[in-house]
C-alpha cells in the first residue's frame, strides 16, 4: 500500500522576512570624493543574497568572470543559523480564533466593494518560535567607505528595528524585530600582511520569528437556535437537529436582531418591535384589509449588510408558519426603486397544501351587484361567503330569493362559511361555526390561498412575522 | 691580470649585454599590455588637517596621500594617455570562489614581469601599486549577453611591485620588475578610469557601464525590494478589505437603521440632517497596532484638505493633511471627533516613508531665513495683483504664481493658505525660473475661491537635517 503524502504547504515565511530584511538595509549610499570634473557623487550600495548559486554567479559575470568587474561597495545578506527558541515556547496546542467579515469582492472588477461579503472564522495554530541569525557582509574598498556605511546602519538599531513579513491583519506571526548583535570590523588581519584580500565587515543580526503551520479558514458560523436537548424522548437524535440545515454549515442563516417583517403581496417590509401593521392581524392578513407599517421606514440594504451580501434570486427569506415547523420559502431581491421594500418570490412548493377544495370566488352575499349567474352557477361551484345569509329559524322558502334553490331550498349560512352549489340548491360545505381545525383553501379567481385561523379567514402566509418568526438566508 | 668577475661596481658592457638579451626575450616572447598610470589623488577641497586636499603638498602629486588619518588614496587620478609595453607572465587556472561576494576566482592573482629599463623609459617610472593594466590578449568576444556593444576587456590593478628574483643577471644587477596583479574591481579608487574610458570603439558606454556588475546588482536589489513592498506595502496591518458593522457597547451588532447615540439629536444651526441615513449608527474600524490609514470604515467617502469644511453634516469624514501624520475626523453634529491617525507608511526609504527613519535620516525639510519679499493673494477666478505687489500673476486653475523677483536658484518660498502653513508632505513647493523671475506652484486642491494664499520668498534656505557635530556652526556663504 502506497504511503499517503503529507499535504504540501509553503508560505515563504522565512523568505518574506529575508526580503524585508534586504529592504531594511537597502538604499544606503556612500559618498565619493570629487572627480576630475569637480563633481561629488553618491553611489548606492547594492544588497543581495550572499549565498547564490554558482550558475547565477557565472551568468552575472557573462561567463567571462575575470573580465567583468565586481562592484564595490556591496552588501550581502545570508542566514548564518536558525535555532529553535525554547524560551519563547508557549502552549503548543493553543488555537487562536478570529472572526472576520470581509468586504464583498467583485470578481469582475477584482476589487473590494463597500458592502459585506463573506464572513469567516480563522483558526490559527500556535506558531513555533525560532531565532534566525542573519549576517550582513559589507565589502568596501577603503576605510572611509566602511565608516560611512557603518555609521548609517548601526544608528538604526537602538536597540532594534521592527520588521514585518506581511500586512495581513490576521497573521499574528508577521511582526518581529531585528537586533544588531555583534559587528565585526574586518575579515582581514590588521595590520595587513603580504596578501591583500577584500575587506569585509560583518554585522550579525538576530530575528526572533514565529513559523506557523497553515490556518483553517471556515465560513463563519452563527448560532441561530439553541437546542436544549439534542435527543428526543426515545433517545434518538432529535429531528430538529437533523433537519436544521444551518447545523450543516452550508449557508448562513440569520434571524435578524429584533426585527419582524411584513409580507404584503410580493413585498417584504421591515418592522421594528414598536412598528405594528394596521389593521393589526395576528398571524396573518385580513382578506379585506390593506395593512401598512407604522413607523419610520427601514432600509433593507443597511440591514442585510450587517450579515452579508444579498444575492438576488438566490438569497431567501423563510417564513415560519403557525404549526411551528413548516416554512414558506421565497427568494428575495432588493426592490429596484424603494430601498425599504424587498421583493419576495415565493416557492409555491412551500405554500401549505389546501385542506379544502378550492373555492371559485369570495362573495359578499348582500351585494347589490349579485346576478343570477353568480347565485345559480354550474354544479360544484364553491364560494367563501363574507356575510350571513338566511336564518335557521326562518320558515322554509322564506329566505333571500337570490340564494334560494330551484327546488325552493333556502341557503342558510354564516359569514366565513364555504358554500357549494349542487346544481339545484346551495349547501354549507365548510361551517365556520363548528370547524375547529386549521384549514387552507385557494381562491381559483385570484390564486390566493387563505387560511382558517379558527376565527377568520386570512391570507395563508402573508402578513406580519414577528422577530424569531422569519429567517434571512444569504 | 685582473680577477675574473662578472660583477662590477658599475654597470658595464656585460650588464648591457644581459639587459639587451632580456629586452629581446620580452620582444620575442612577451605580450603587449596597456597601462593606465596613477598620477596622484584627484584635487579635493580642504576638509580637515588629515584631508588637506590640493592645498597641501602632502596630498598632491604622485607622492600625495589623500587621507592622512586612514592612509589611503580613495579618489585617484589616472593618466589619460595609455602606455603600451611588453610583459611576461604565467597564466593560472582558476575556479569560481563564491565566498561572500561570489564572483572572485581562486588563483586570480597573477605575477607579471616587466623589463626594468624599458619600463622606466616608456612610463617614466616604475610600475607601482594602484596602476591599472589592460591585458588585450584576455579580451572576451563571446559574453553571454550578445547585446553587449563590445567585447569584454580585462583589467588588472597592481597590488604589489618589486624586483624580480629571476631578473638578476650574473652581474647581480637587476633587469626585471615584477608586479602582483589582481582583477580590477569597480570601486571608488578606479572611477577615473572606469567612468572616463569608453568600453570600445563603437560605443559611448563607459567601461563601468559594460564591465561592472553594479547595475546588475542594483537591479537585483530593486527586485527584492519590490517584492518586499508587495508583501508589506505599508507598515502595520491592512484592514481595508475587512467589513465592520456597527456594534453596541456590549459588542452585539447595532441596528444600522437606528440613530447613532454619539450624534447629537439636535443638529447645530447650519448643519442640516436631511438624510435619515446620515445619522445611522457608525461602524468603527478594526483596531490594532498600526492599522490607521486615514480611510473610514468600509471605505466611506472622505474629503481631504487642510481646513474643515464650512457646513458639514453629521457623519461626514475629513482627513486633515496638515497633521503629521494625517488625521481622520468625523463630524458628530457638534464637533470633529478624531477617529485615527494615518500611521501606516511605506517602509522603503524615500518621500513616502513617514517613519522616524524618514524624519531624521531622510528629512528633506528646510528652514528659511532673510525674507526678500512677500505677498497675499485673495483667490479668485481671475486674479489681478495690485500694482505695488511682488506678484506678477496667479492662475486659479493651475495654481501657478509668478513673482516680479529675479530668479535665484538658491532662494526658497514658504506658503500659507488661510494662515495655515503648508507643511509635511505638502511642503514640496519649489521655485522655478519663470522667464527670469521666481515662480512656484500651489496645488489647486488646497485652495478655493476666497481663500488667501500668503507667500514669502527667502534668500537663504537651510536644510533641517544637519550633522549634530556641525549644527549651529557658521557656514560659508558661498557654499
Amino acid at each position: 500500500m502506497a504511503t499517503a503524502n503529507q499535504q504540501f504547504f509553503y508560505d515563504a515565511q522565512i523568505e518574506r522576512f529575508l526580503a524585508q530584511f534586504v529592504r531594511m538595509v537597502s538604499g544606503f549610499q556612500v559618498e565619493f570624493g570629487f572627480d576630475r570634473n569637480g563633481h561629488q557623487t553618491l553611489q548606492r550600495v547594492p544588497v543581495y543574497w550572499g549565498d547564490g548559486s554558482r550558475q547565477v554567479a557565472q551568468i552575472i559575470t557573462q561567463n567571462a568572470a575575470p573580465n567583468v568587474m565586481n562592484a564595490v561597495p556591496a552588501m550581502t545578506v545570508y542566514i548564518n543559523n536558525i535555532t529553535y527558541d525554547r524560551d519563547r515556547v508557549q502552549q503548543p496546542d493553543f488555537v487562536g480564533k478570529i472572526q472576520i467579515r470581509q468586504k464583498y469582492y467583485n470578481e469582475n472588477t477584482m476589487e473590494y466593494e463597500d458592502k459585506q461579503g463573506n464572513a469567516f472564522t480563522i483558526e490559527r495554530s500556535m506558531p513555533v518560535p525560532y531565532t534566525i541569525e542573519l549576517k550582513v557582509d559589507i565589502w568596501t574598498s577603503n576605510t572611509k567607505q566602511k565608516l560611512q556605511l557603518l555609521e548609517q546602519l548601526i544608528v538604526l538599531f537602538n536597540p532594534a528595528m521592527e520588521i514585518q513579513s506581511t500586512d495581513n491583519y490576521i497573521d499574528w506571526t508577521s511582526l518581529s524585530v531585528v537586533y544588531l548583535e555583534s559587528p565585526n570590523w574586518t575579515s582581514r588581519s590588521v595590520p595587513i600582511g603580504t596578501d591583500n584580500p577584500i575587506d569585509v565587515a560583518t554585522l550579525t543580526f538576530k530575528l526572533p520569528v514565529w513559523i506557523t503551520p497553515p490556518a483553517k479558514v471556515k465560513k463563519l458560523g452563527v448560532i441561530q437556535k439553541i437546542v436544549a436537548s439534542i435527543h428526543d424522548s426515545d433517545g434518538n437524535l432529535s429531528d430538529s437537529v437533523l433537519t436544521d440545515d444551518n447545523l450543516l454549515g452550508t449557508r448562513q442563516y440569520f434571524t435578524p436582531m429584533n426585527y419582524g417583517t411584513l409580507l404584503i403581496g410580493n413585498t417584504l417590509t421591515l418592522l421594528k418591535q414598536q412598528d405594528v401593521e394596521t389593521p393589526r392581524d395576528i398571524g396573518g392578513e385580513d382578506i379585506t384589509g390593506t395593512p401598512v407599517k407604522v413607523g419610520t421606514p427601514d432600509n433593507w440594504a443597511a440591514f442585510v449588510n450587517i450579515y452579508g451580501n444579498l444575492s438576488p434570486g438566490i438569497s431567501e427569506v423563510r417564513l415560519l408558519q403557525p404549526d411551528g415547523v413548516s416554512e414558506v420559502i421565497g427568494t428575495v431581491s432588493y426592490h429596484p426603486t424603494d430601498p425599504t421594500l424587498m421583493l419576495f418570490n415565493v416557492d409555491i412548493d412551500t405554500i401549505p397544501g389546501n385542506t379544502l377544495t378550492p373555492i371559485n370566488a369570495i362573495i359578499n352575499p348582500t351585494s347589490s351587484s349579485l346576478t343570477s349567474s353568480i347565485t345559480h352557477p354550474s354544479a360544484g361551484t364553491r364560494y367563501l361567503i363574507l356575510g350571513d345569509v338566511g336564518s335557521a329559524n326562518a320558515a322554509p322558502s322564506s329566505g333571500p330569493t337570490l340564494w334560494r334553490g330551484t327546488d325552493g331550498v333556502d341557503l342558510v349560512c354564516h359569514a366565513n362559511d364555504i358554500i357549494q352549489y349542487t346544481g339545484v340548491h346551495w349547501f354549507v360545505s365548510f361551517d365556520s361555526q363548528t370547524d375547529t381545525t386549521l384549514q387552507y383553501v385557494s381562491n381559483l379567481t385570484t390564486g390566493t390561498q387563505y387560511k382558517w385561523n379558527l376565527n377568520q379567514w386570512v391570507k395563508s402566509f402573508e402578513g406580519e412575522y414577528k422577530n424569531g418568526g422569519w429567517t434571512l438566508v444569504l | 691580470m685582473p680577477r675574473l668577475s662578472l660583477y662590477k661596481p658599475t654597470k658595464g658592457n656585460d650588464d648591457t649585454f644581459f639587459d639587451k638579451r632580456m629586452h629581446e626575450m620580452f620582444t620575442v616572447g612577451g605580450v603587449d599590455v596597456n597601462i593606465h598610470l596613477y598620477l596622484g589623488p584627484l584635487a579635493q577641497p580642504n576638509i580637515s588637517a588629515t584631508e588637506p586636499g590640493n592645498t597641501s603638498p602632502l596630498s598632491t602629486g604622485i607622492t600625495g596621500i589623500q587621507d592622512l588619518l586612514f592612509l589611503e588614496n580613495r579618489d585617484r587620478k589616472y593618466d589619460t594617455s595609455v602606455y603600451t609595453m611588453r610583459t611576461i607572465y604565467r597564466i593560472n587556472d582558476n575556479d569560481f570562489d563564491l565566498t561572500q561576494f561570489g564572483l572572485f576566482l581562486t588563483g586570480d592573482t597573477m605575477f607579471a614581469t616587466f623589463h626594468y629599463q624599458d619600463m622606466v623609459q616608456i612610463l617614466g617610472r616604475k610600475l607601482m601599486v594602484g596602476d591599472v593594466l589592460e591585458m588585450p590578449n584576455f579580451i572576451d568576444y563571446y559574453p553571454l549577453d550578445q547585446g553587449l556593444p563590445v567585447a569584454l576587456k580585462r583589467f588588472f590593478t597592481v597590488q604589489d611591485a618589486s624586483r624580480s628574483a629571476e631578473g638578476f643577471a650574473p652581474t647581480y644587477w637587476p633587469h626585471l620588475w615584477r608586479v602582483k596583479l589582481q582583477p580590477l574591481v569597480d570601486s571608488q579608487e578606479y572611477k577615473d578610469i572606469i567612468n572616463q574610458i569608453a568600453a570600445g570603439e563603437n560605443t559611448t558606454d563607459t567601461l563601468g557601464q559594460v564591465l561592472s556588475t553594479l547595475d546588475k546588482y542594483i537591479g537585483i536589489n530593486d527586485a527584492v525590494v519590490q517584492r518586499a513592498e508587495q508583501d508589506v506595502p505599508a507598515s502595520g496591518y491592512d484592514t481595508s478589505s475587512i467589513y465592520v458593522a456597527p456594534v453596541q457597547d456590549d459588542g452585539y451588532p447595532a441596528d444600522p437603521n437606528e440613530n447613532d447615540t454619539s450624534a447629537l439629536t439636535t443638529p447645530p444651526t447650519g448643519s442640516a440632517i436631511d438624510d435619515p441615513q446620515a445619522i445611522q449608527n457608525t461602524p468603527y474600524k478594526v483596531g490594532g497596532y498600526l492599522t490607521g490609514d486615514g480611510v473610514p470604515a468600509n471605505g466611506t467617502t472622505v474629503a481631504a484638505g487642510i481646513s474643515f469644511p464650512v457646513s458639514p453634516t453629521v457623519n461626514d469624514y475629513y482627513l486633515r493633511l496638515d497633521y503629521v501624520p494625517n488625521r481622520l475626523f468625523r463630524f458628530d453634529g457638534r464637533r470633529w471627533v478624531k477617529i485615527e491617525d494615518s500611521v501606516r507608511t511605506n517602509l522603503t526609504p524615500g518621500s513616502q516613508n513617514q517613519t522616524q527613519l524618514s524624519g531624521f535620516i531622510n528629512d528633506y525639510d528646510k528652514f528659511y531665513e532673510n525674507s526678500v519679499g512677500s505677498d497675499v493673494i485673495r483667490v479668485a477666478n481671475v486674479y489681478t495683483p495690485p500694482a505695488n505687489a511682488i506678484t506678477s500673476s496667479f492662475s486659479y486653475t493651475s495654481g501657478n504664481v509668478i513673482t516680479k523677483l529675479h530668479y535665484v536658484s538658491s532662494y526658497g518660498v514658504k506658503v500659507k493658505i488661510n494662515n495655515l502653513l503648508i507643511t509635511g508632505a505638502l511642503d514640496n513647493i519649489v521655485i522655478a525660473n519663470a522667464t527670469g523671475n521666481i515662480g512656484f506652484t500651489v496645488s489647486n486642491t488646497l485652495y478655493h475661491i476666497g481663500d488667501t494664499i500668503e507667500y514669502t520668498v527667502y534668500s537663504r534656505v537651510v536644510p533641517q537635517r544637519q550633522s549634530l557635530s556641525q549644527a549651529l556652526r557658521p557656514t560659508a556663504d558661498n557654499q
